[in-house]
């Protein structure tokens, strides 16, 4: 005769189970999964953190198009997006391969080209604003030795967005950290065998180096991708006493909501355009996900 | 046995005398104690009845010595009420957001010192503790001791929801030195003549701007400040926004004409001096007060606070006239607010109204004097050590008789009072970098306020 389950036992093992991961499941109910549903049922109410809310339904979202400051801000985002994503992504590999090279010192190169990355960011921004003034900053002043007269920079509704890309990539120790790792990853017969085929440099990079990253490369590219979404700290900071400007040049999404949230006090509109956020973020995503079944190879798969 | 009959008698005589003192000694400690209880219980009952409120500001620097000093004294002089000061970052969506959350939280400071035109946004919205109904008793003058700018600057549908710690009062200031330097001999008195003087002195190396004559945004002076000179603060009637109907509000155009007007000058030029000059740059004091602009509307803080925290060898080498146009200043100021869910909303009242100088006129004439501000109420200025301010002073003379002119107003409280604000200073950027026609800008700022 079989022995039926001996549900107690069962019930106390879940108890436990449960009870030793209830804080992560407390910090993903009370910090991720309520936010999340408050803010889908508040984006449709007219709410303002002090009054109760009041039902509106699709209004936010009709009036997310009528808004000129709604569309330049996801211009400037995605602006901002599409060239710091790849010109990251390429300087990032770039000093990895660099770094990962057998030469004299290059402990020293790799602590060099990271150390940016760990300087707090407001410190960094602080530090643009001043080398890059137009007026009395380093960087025209040597253009100017050079008979280039400098641009405006940060104060410039043409370059604004170009400087802050740049700002952008001083930030890539970080992701070139990771390409390290994956770069030392990859088995040295791979690239051993290549060349004994007669492989040159660039064909190893081609077909063994970039197919053997691409796991890396991916997951890069989907937290840079967060990151130039939620683009905020940066542009907050430069542009601190004209925020968005020169013009509207620098209104990125997050601050434009922001300013709708906590300046306005339009938590409804703002919830709105979170939620439009995570749908646009979500549909990146999948498209970027679905790809990858062409691009990025796992070894494991053969 | 008499030896033992002895020593017994002075054994008994030991223990009575030991007694004795034991008595008294617990006497003593019973009476300590009691005592000691009763202070304890005195002591207790007090603090329960001091009520402690919290006042946030976003003063610093210089600033902050005067403020500290008026806490110190309404504490001094209010046994019962005992206030602790916080600053907070003077950047308008931050401070902004502190507010409303801790209003939401249900936790807002007792008193807020708000810098930014959003009192109207914040009644509309519920946000705020009107005073009306603390305008009683010993507070029922308070209205009264108020300048009219004041209680205008600070009402909502009849309704009284801030009051000035002090009140701004704008005027041009010039560089004596520059002027000089430039053979201008005196100050200019119209707005052709402040645009033709100010044009001699900007001095451009390689296209980087190192000197600038006058530019209507340095300090972020935007669009708002300038109303009252061309007389358009008329353009907002019952909450609705008119800036750019010619006809209803001619000095909406004009005022946008002359922003505009300085629209041939490198925006991006002056907002790098500016940075340069200006606080950003770990300095004290702002572009006229390093000595690198010709002219700047400002207050009496800039003469009072900044050109001796940046520059003393301007001391004595400036001077302010009125802002050429209608003889008015722009009625707003530190406004004060009580917030809706303040634990001490009529201790909150008591302390503001003190803080304007309401029956603590010697006092505010003191901090204002320091501060550089302009009091609550003109009461202030009638005090010696105010009087003895302004004429030692002389360039201050104007800012006074400023608050009391037909033509200075305070903007109309709104409910989208916030977003204008941003719009304005949108508008005037847009204007000076010549992306927007001064019409299409007034029309931005019309759609933003009603929207």
């Amino acid at each position: 005769m079989r022995k039926g389950p001996n549900r107690p036992r069962i019930q106390r093992r879940t108890r436990n189970g449960l009870l030793f991961v209830s804080p992560w499941l407390i910090g993903f109910l009370a910090f991720f999964a309520y936010p999340f549903f408050a803010t889908i049922y508040y984006s449709f109410t007219n709410f303002n953190g002090v009054q109760s809310p009041k039902w509106v339904g699709f209004a936010n979202y009709t009036a997310l198009f009528h808004d000129p400051l709604f569309g330049t801000s996801l211009f400037n985002t995605l602006f901002y997006t599409v060239f710091e994503l790849p010109l990251s992504t390429a300087a990032a590999l770039g000093l990895a391969l660099l770094l990962n090279q057998n030469v004299r010192g290059r402990g020293i190169y790799r602590t060099i080209f990271y150390i940016p990355s760990i300087v707090p960011l407001v410190a960094s921004c602080l530090i643009f604003v001043w080398i890059f003034n137009p007026a009395t900053g380093i960087v025209n002043d040597l253009l100017n030795d050079v008979h280039i007269q400098g641009p405006g920079w940060f104060f410039s509704i043409a370059w604004s967005k170009p400087s802050l890309i740049l700002l952008g990539l001083w930030g890539v120790g970080q992701p070139m950290v990771i390409y390290l790792a994956g770069l030392q990853s990859i088995p040295a017969q791979l690239y051993e065998v290549a060349a004994l085929d007669g492989a040159g440099a660039w064909h190893r990079f081609r077909h063994i180096t970039i197919p053997m990253l691409s796991p890396v490369i991916l997951f890069n590219v989907i937290l840079q991708l967060v990151a130039c979404f939620s683009y905020f700290t940066q542009a907050q900071v430069i542009e601190g006493g004209d925020i968005g400007g020169p013009g509207t040049s620098t209104w990125f999404y997050v601050q434009y909501l922001y300013e709708q949230a906590f300046q306005f006090l339009k938590l409804g509109y703002s919830s709105a355009m979170a939620f439009f956020l995570f749908v646009i973020s979500a549909i990146v995503m999948v498209l970027l996900f679905r790809s990858s079944s062409r691009w990025v190879y796992y070894a494991s798969e053969g | 046995m008499s030896i033992v009959r002895r020593a017994s008698g002075s054994a008994r005589r030991g223990l009575r005398s030991r007694l004795t003192i034991g008595a008294v000694a617990l006497a003593l400690v019973g009476g300590l104690a009691a005592t000691a209880a009763t202070q304890t219980t005195a002591a207790t009952a007090h603090k329960a009845s001091v009520v402690h409120l919290t006042w946030w500001t976003m003063w610093s620097g210089a600033s902050l010595g005067p403020v500290d000093e008026l806490v110190k004294q309404f504490n001094k002089t209010h046994p019962g009420i005992q206030v602790t000061e916080t600053n907070i970052p003077s950047v308008a969506t931050t401070s902004t957001a502190k507010l409303l959350s801790s209003i939401a939280a249900g936790d807002p400071p007792d008193a807020f010192t708000e810098w930014w035109p959003e009192i109207g946004s914040f009644a509309a919205d519920g946000d705020l503790d009107s005073f009306n109904k603390y305008l009683t008793g010993p507070l029922a003058g308070f209205k009264k001791y108020l300048y009219p700018v004041a209680v205008q600057g600070g009402s909502y549908k009849g309704q009284l929801y801030a009051a000035p710690m002090s009140l701004n009062s704008w005027a041009l200031y010039y560089n004596k030195t520059l002027l000089a330097q430039y053979g201008i001999t005196s100050p200019p008195t119209t707005l052709a003549e402040l645009y033709a003087d100010q044009a001699k002195m900007w001095i451009t190396s390689n296209g980087q701007v190192s000197q600038i004559g006058f530019y209507p945004d340095v300090n972020e002076n935007g669009f708002q400040f300038y109303t009252t000179f061309f007389g358009d603060t008329n353009c907002i009637k019952n909450g609705k926004y008119d800036y750019a109907n010619a006809s209803a509000c001619p000095g909406g155009i004009k005022e946008m004409d002359f922003i505009n007007s300085y629209a041939n000058y490198s925006y991006s030029q002056v907002q790098a001096l500016q940075t340069a000059e200006g606080q950003v740059a770990g300095g004290a004091g702002d572009i006229f007060s390093n000595g690198k602009a010709g002219f700047v509307l400002s207050g009496p803080w800039e003469g009072q606070q900044e050109v001796p925290a940046t520059d003393t060898s301007l001391e004595g080498n400036f001077g302010v006239e009125p802002f050429p146009g209608i003889p008015s200043t722009i009625g707003q100021g530190n406004f004060v607010i009580i917030p809706k869910g303040s634990k001490h909303p009529a201790q909150a009242a008591e302390f503001i109204a003190w803080l304007s100088g309401y029956k603590n006129a010697a006092f505010a004439a003191k901090i204002d004097t320091a501060g550089g501000w302009i009091p609550g109420g003109p009461s202030v200025t009638k005090q010696p050590v105010y009087k003895a301010w302004i004429s030692s002073n002389p360039w201050l003379k104007g800012f006074i008789p400023q608050m009391t002119d037909k033509g200075t107003v305070a903007p109309e409280l709104t409910p989208n009072q916030s977003q204008l604000f941003t719009a304005e200073n949108t508008a005037t950027a847009n204007v000076l970098q010549g992306l927007q026609t001064p019409l299409a800008a007034l029309q931005y700022i019309d759609q933003q306020g009603n929207s």
